[in-house]
């Protein structure tokens, strides 16, 4: 369980991932899923690091407010 | 419920290497190689350079319609485009992965290992009181399979999800990880004999761009970048106006993005019935991001020990240890060497690639090698000097 709410969480958008699964071994808590060749964000997971947002070679992730 | 001895996740060179080696060694065992994609070697996520020596422990490349173009030369190009010739014999090659990731499953299959396509590796569960196998949920064009395996290789790449479920660590941290993306350019004037490395901070910041010839006038073009250093734009965009600048009319026939982890092995890769090899267990060349040849001689742990386990009845970690063991000797303790290495060059800058290429060149060609560039880059960096004596001691 995570001990705060982020204000913002990563999300992805599928019109531009590439499916290359870089940012599944950054995610601290491995709140990102590849599974049938669509990538996931556990919103519930995901404490906000932005740690995928920069290294995602097409700019698929992205900050988006929380709730 | 499908009961297997063992099963390989991901076709790749550390998968089908691994089902290779585990049927190879013993005959009589059920070895399955799970690939989720269609078809092996499809999509290409990978540059395809390969050294000489390591790739023919595996397989011949004379004459292999696999092996694109043989490479005898290595072009390092400075940030300002001073170029240091390297020519080697036998450097290397550029494969065509599609083909050469097939061959591969196709030895795997020849040895007696079931190659399965489109079948994705979904989850797995342990349950040590009902008995001691793996079990493992696959999809297959929409059905699910159960299959019920003494060890699973996880061979599955970056992303690592068969480690990630026997509770190994498999993440990365962020300057480890080089995001790359890679055209395949048509109609271009390179050398097709030799492999182009430039460094720059404004083309790749923290890794380095390429050009691997796969016929001549034909290239992948690539770069890899660690995210933490540059100016905000993704790889994709640095690669656009790295081509739009050097190669502006070329046909761009190609594309591919992906992560090169450039870290060391990680700390565990094994676990009762399980073990985790290339990519997936970080076992890539941190100072080139190479991990072809590196997969294949993981696999290749993995499968003879896979195989020996179960022939011996024993399948748990502090047997499965060996292979851990046998990789750190063969070349997991060389990568925090090249680590290390790694990590001095990160302080060093553009005017200093571009000294180094202009005190290299003095150098006669035929005397050029590697090492002696390195030697070269020590006396012109002395805080690179613990470093390499660490490295060559």
């Amino acid at each position: 369980m995570r001990r705060v709410t982020p204000d913002t969480i990563a999300a992805v958008d599928l019109a531009v991932c590439d499916r290359c699964g870089l940012c599944l071994p950054l995610c601290p808590p491995e709140a990102i899923h590849l599974e049938l060749n669509v990538l996931t964000v556990d919103d519930a997971t995901c404490t906000g690091c932005e740690k995928c947002v920069a290294p995602c070679p097409v700019g698929a992730l992205a900050m988006v407010a929380y709730g | 419920m499908v009961d297997v001895d063992v099963l390989v996740v991901g076709a790749g060179p550390a998968g089908a290497v691994s089902a290779w080696h585990a049927k190879q060694a013993a005959p009589g065992l059920d070895v399955v190689l799970l690939e989720r994609d269609r078809a092996v070697g499809s999509p290409v996520r990978c540059a395809e350079g390969v050294g000489d020596a390591g790739l023919r422990e595996f397989a011949n490349p004379d004459g292999a319609d696999w092996a694109a173009r043989k490479i005898t030369k290595v072009i390092f190009q400075a940030p300002d485009d001073t170029e240091v010739v390297v020519a080697e014999r036998g450097v290397g090659w550029v494969l065509d992965r599609t083909r050469f990731d097939a061959h591969l499953a196709a030895e795997a299959a020849a040895a007696g290992a079931q190659v399965l396509v489109g079948a994705e590796a979904t989850g797995m569960s342990h349950n040590g009181l009902e008995d001691d196998r793996w079990h493992v949920r696959v999809k297959e064009r929409g059905q699910d399979t159960e299959y019920r395996a003494r060890v699973v290789i996880g061979a599955d790449g970056v992303e690592t999800m068969v480690g990630r479920w026997a509770g190994l660590d498999t993440r990365v941290p962020a300057r480890d990880m080089e995001s790359c993306a890679q055209y395949v350019l048509q109609g271009i004037e390179c050398d097709p004999d030799a492999i182009y490395l430039q460094f720059s901070e404004a083309i790749a910041p923290g890794g380095y761009a390429w050009i691997f010839p796969k016929a001549v006038g034909v290239a992948n073009v690539g770069l890899g970048l660690v995210a933490l250093k540059t100016d905000g734009r993704n790889a994709h965009q640095y690669l656009d106006a790295w081509v739009g600048r050097r190669f502006p009319a070329a046909a761009r026939t190609g594309y591919t993005v992906g992560g090169v982890i450039v870290h060391t092995t990680i700390k565990k890769t094994y676990a009762d019935g399980v073990m985790v090899a290339g990519d997936a267990a970080h076992m890539i060349n941190p100072l080139s991001g190479g991990g072809i040849t590196n997969a294949m001689k993981a696999g290749r742990l993995a499968g003879k020990t896979a195989a020996a386990a179960i022939c011996a009845g024993d399948t748990s970690e502090r047997r499965l240890a060996a292979y851990h063991h046998a990789w750190m000797e063969l070349l997991g303790e060389d990568h925090l060497k090249y680590y290390r290495i790694k990590q001095a060059l990160e302080s060093v800058d553009d005017e200093f690639f571009n000294k180094l290429a202009r005190t290299v060149n003095k150098i006669p060609q035929e005397k050029r090698s590697i090492g002696r560039i390195f030697a070269h880059a020590l006396i012109r960096h002395p805080q690179l000097i613990p470093v390499a004596a660490r490295f060559f001691v």
